[in-house]
C-alpha cells in the first residue's frame, strides 16, 4: 500500500499531464502546429529537419475534380492535414498492374481512382479532423520498411516515439502495427509500444493496446525485448530539435525510419498518450520533475542528459535474463571481521586476479591482527622461480596450517616486486548486496588506491560494465 | 411543504417549483459528471450528454425508469447495426447520421406500437422530449464510433448511463430535492468544488487500475 501511493507520485496521469504540461507549455501557436500537419512539414524542412516529401495537396472540392490523377507515383500515403490517432490515412503499395488509375493496398485490396474520391471527399469535409471542420487532403512519399523491422511489424512502418521535456528526451518506446491496429502504429489502436532504454536504443519491456504486458510478437516466439534501434543518436537529435522548432515545451515526437532515408519526423504530437509509461514499465512524472528548470543550452546536452538520468533500464533486464548482477569497475564493499566487526571500503573489481585480497591494516582493523603477527613470525626462504615458491608453499603448508584458526591457506605470490608468501583466511564480503564468503589474501597493499581487490573467486555471480 | 424564504419568493413569481427544482439541481448533475470524469475516471460523452439523459430518465418517471434505460440501449444498439448495415454505402457523414437518426425514429416507434398492443401503457405514455433527447445521443455515439471505433463508444455509452443512472438516483430522491429547495444557496457550493476538481492533479481511480503494473514494482 506504501509502496503503491511512492509510486503514484512518481506516474503521470491525465488530470497532471492537462494541467501542469500541456495547458501551460503548449500554447496556441505550438499545438496549431502540431494540429496541422502540412505547416509543421514546411517549418520543420525549413530548419532541416527529415520529414516524409509532399507529392500533392486537395484544397477544395473543385481542386479535387481537376486533379491529374496520372501525376500520382506507384505509391503514397494519403491523409487529412488535421486527422490525429492515425486515423484517415489511405496508404498504396504499388500500381495495379497494367492500370494507371487504381492502386493496391498492403491488405491486397484495390483504390481506384473513384474510392480516392470519395476517401478525399470525406477527408474534405472534415471527418477525420479533430473537430468536424472542413479539412486538406495532402499526398506523401510512402516510407519504405526497414529490413530489421520486418519480422515486428504486421503491415504499416512502426515507429518511435520520443517523449521530450525541457529539450531532454525523458521516455522512448517503439510502436508496431499489428493486424489489430490494422498496420498503424497507435497503441489506441490496438499497436505494441515496447519500452526503450534511452541510453543505449535497446527495447526493453512491452505492452499492448492500452495495458496489456507482452513478452513476444503475438502468435510468434519473437522477443520484443533487446531490439536494438538503428541511427538512435540521430532519433533523438530530432525529437530534441523539433521541440526547438514547434516550441512545444511538452512533446512527443514520432518518428520513423525509411529504409533509404534513415529516420524521418512523421508527426508531432501535443498531448502525447500516456501508455508509453507502461511499455517502459516506469513513471514519467519523476522523470519530467527530474528536469524541470535544469537549463539545457545545447541538444548535445539534452539528449547525454536524457541518456545518463534515463538509461540504464537494461542493466535489470541482463540481471533478470542471466540471473546475474551487473557492477562497475569500482564498487562498495562491505566487510565483516571477527566479532561482527564491520568495515565499507571501495573495492577495484579485477577479473585479472584470482582471488580477493585486502590490504594488512584492513585486515588488522577487522581483527585478524593476530593472524598476521602469526604469520610473520616465522621464516620465509626467498625464493628465484615458481616452481621453488611451489615447494616451499607446501612445506609451509604442511607446517603450519592449523596451527591457527584464522589461517586457511597460504599460498605465493608472484609480482614485479618478486615471490612472496601470503596468508589467507576466510571473510564474509558483502557486494552489491550479495553475500559472500570467499577466502581472502592478505597483502600489503599500502601504496595502492583502493584497499581491497575483488578477484575471480568472488565474481562468478557478476557481471562487469567497465562504464559504470 | 417548508420552503425557504428565497424559493417562496421565487415561486410566488409564479415559476413553477419544479423547474426551479430542476435548474438547482442542473449545477449538481453537472457536478458529479465532472467528479467522475477528474476523481474516478469514468469519461462517458463529455458532460451534456450524462446530464440531459439524467433528466431525461427523471422525465420517464414514475416507473419509467426501466423504460429508459431499454430504450437507451435500443437506441445505441440500432444505431451501431445501422453503422454496419450502411458501411459500404461510403455515405459523407451527416447524411449517414441522418440515416440513423430515421431508423431509430422508426424502430421507436415500433418499439411504441409493440408496447400499447401488449398493453404496457407505461411505455406508450411515456412523453415525446425525452425520448428525442435518448435519440439524439446517437449522434454522439456514431461521431465517437467513427473517431475511436465501436468498442470505445460502446464504453463511453455505459459509462453515459452509469453516470446517468448516479445522477437519477440522487435527483429522485426526495429528502435531497427538499434540502435544495430549502437551502438554495447550497448549490452555489458546486463552483469552489469544481475549482477543486479543476486543479486536481492527482492520478484518476481508473489510472491506478491501468498503470497497476509501474504502480505495483517492488
Amino acid at each position: 500500500m506504501f509502496a503503491l501511493l511512492k509510486h503514484s507520485r512518481e506516474v503521470l496521469g491525465m488530470n497532471a499531464r492537462n494541467l501542469e504540461y500541456v495547458r501551460p507549455l503548449n500554447r496556441k501557436r505550438g499545438r496549431e502546429f502540431a494540429d496541422n500537419k502540412l505547416l509543421a512539414k514546411r517549418l520543420l524542412r525549413k530548419n532541416d529537419l527529415p520529414v516524409p516529401s509532399l507529392i500533392g495537396r486537395i484544397k477544395t472540392h473543385a481542386e479535387l475534380e481537376i486533379f491529374d490523377w496520372e501525376s500520382l507515383p506507384e505509391s503514397f500515403a494519403l491523409k487529412p492535414n488535421r486527422g490525429f490517432g492515425g486515423e484517415g490515412i489511405l496508404i498504396v503499395y504499388g500500381r495495379k498492374r497494367g492500370r494507371t488509375d487504381a492502386w493496391v493496398k498492403a491488405s491486397g485490396a484495390i483504390v481506384t481512382v473513384e474510392d480516392l474520391k470519395t476517401h478525399i471527399r470525406n477527408i474534405l469535409d472534415g471527418s477525420f479532423s479533430l473537430t468536424n471542420t472542413p479539412d486538406i487532403a495532402f499526398f506523401e512519399e510512402r516510407l519504405k520498411l526497414l529490413k530489421l523491422f520486418k519480422p515486428y511489424a504486421y503491415r504499416g512502418i512502426p515507429d518511435i516515439r520520443v517523449v521530450v521535456f525541457n529539450h531532454v528526451p525523458v521516455m522512448a518506446m517503439l510502436r508496431l502495427p499489428t493486424r489489430e491496429s490494422d498496420g498503424k502504429a497507435n497503441l489506441q489502436q490496438g499497436a505494441i509500444g515496447t519500452g526503450i532504454d534511452l541510453a543505449t536504443g535497446t527495447t526493453t519491456s512491452a505492452v499492448v493496446g492500452k495495458s496489456h504486458i507482452i513478452e513476444y510478437v503475438p502468435g510468434t516466439r519473437l522477443a520484443l525485448s533487446g531490439i536494438r534501434i538503428p541511427y538512435w543518436n540521430e532519433i533523438l537529435r530530432i525529437a530534441v530539435e523539433s521541440q526547438s522548432v514547434s516550441g512545444l515545451g511538452f512533446l512527443g515526437a514520432d518518428i520513423a525510419i525509411d529504409r533509404d532515408r534513415g529516420p524521418v519526423l512523421l508527426e508531432l504530437n501535443a498531448r502525447p498518450g500516456l501508455s508509453i509509461q507502461i511499455a517502459n514499465l516506469s513513471g514519467l512524472k519523476s522523470r519530467l520533475d527530474r528536469v524541470k528548470g535544469l537549463k539545457v543550452k545545447t541538444t548535445e546536452r539534452g539528449i547525454l542528459l536524457g541518456k545518463n538520468l534515463f538509461g540504464g533500464e537494461i542493466e535489470e533486464e541482463i540481471e533478470e535474463i542471466s540471473g546475474k548482477r551487473v557492477i562497475g569497475s569500482v564498487e562498495k564493499v562491505k566487510l565483516i571481521g571477527k566479532d561482527g566487526k564491520e568495515v565499507i571500503v571501495e573495492a577495484k573489481i579485477d577479473t585479472g586476479a584470482d582471488s580477493t585480497s585486502i590490504d594488512t591494516d584492513l585486515a588488522r582493523e577487522l581483527g585478524f591482527g593476530s593472524l598476521i603477527d602469526f604469520f610473520d613470525s616465522f621464516p620465509k626462504p626467498s625464493v628465484q622461480n615458481d616452481t621453488e615458491a611451489f615447494l616451499i608453499q607446501e612445506s609451509l603448508r604442511k607446517e603450519y596450517l592449523g596451527k591457527h584458526e584464522d589461517l586457511k591457506d597460504i599460498v605465493f605470490v608472484s609480482s614485479s616486486n618478486g615471490i612472496s608468501f601470503r596468508p589467507k583466511i576466510r571473510c564474509q564480503l558483502i557486494l552489491d548486496s550479495i553475500e559472500l564468503n570467499p577466502k581472502i589474501t592478505i597483502a600489503s597493499r599500502a601504496h595502492l588506491q583502493y584497499p581491497v581487490i575483488v578477484g575471480r573467486n568472488s565474481l562468478k555471480r557478476f557481471l562487469i560494465d567497465v562504464n559504470k | 411543504m417548508e420552503y425557504s424564504q428565497i424559493t417562496q419568493f421565487i415561486v410566488d413569481q409564479n415559476v413553477p417549483a419544479q423547474t426551479l427544482a430542476l435548474l438547482l439541481l442542473l449545477p449538481v448533475v453537472a457536478t458529479l459528471a465532472s467528479f467522475f470524469r477528474q476523481v474516478v475516471g469514468i469519461k462517458a460523452f463529455g458532460i451534456y450528454t450524462p446530464s440531459i439523459i439524467t433528466f431525461a430518465l427523471l422525465a420517464f418517471n414514475p416507473n419509467g425508469l426501466k423504460y429508459g434505460i431499454v430504450i437507451f440501449i435500443s437506441v445505441i444498439f440500432i444505431g451501431m447495426v445501422t453503422r454496419y448495415a450502411l458501411r459500404r454505402a461510403r455515405l459523407l457523414y451527416l447524411p449517414r447520421v441522418a440515416i440513423t437518426l430515421s431508423v431509430i425514429s422508426f424502430s421507436m416507434l415500433g418499439v411504441l406500437i409493440i408496447g400499447g398492443s401488449l398493453n404496457r401503457t407505461g411505455l406508450a405514455g411515456v412523453s415525446i422530449f425525452p425520448l428525442l433527447i435518448m435519440i439524439t445521443i446517437t449522434e454522439k455515439f456514431v461521431a465517437v464510433q467513427l473517431e475511436k471505433g465501436t468498442k470505445v463508444a460502446l464504453i463511453l455509452a455505459a459509462e453515459t448511463l452509469g453516470i446517468s443512472l448516479v445522477g437519477y438516483v440522487l435527483i429522485s430522491w426526495q429528502a435531497f430535492i427538499l434540502f435544495i429547495l430549502a437551502y438554495p444557496w447550497t448549490v452555489l457550493l458546486t463552483i469552489p468544488l469544481n475549482i477543486l476538481l479543476g486543479k486536481w492533479t492527482g492520478l484518476r481511480l481508473s489510472e491506478y487500475v491501468r498503470f497497476s503494473r509501474i504502480l505495483s514494482q517492488k
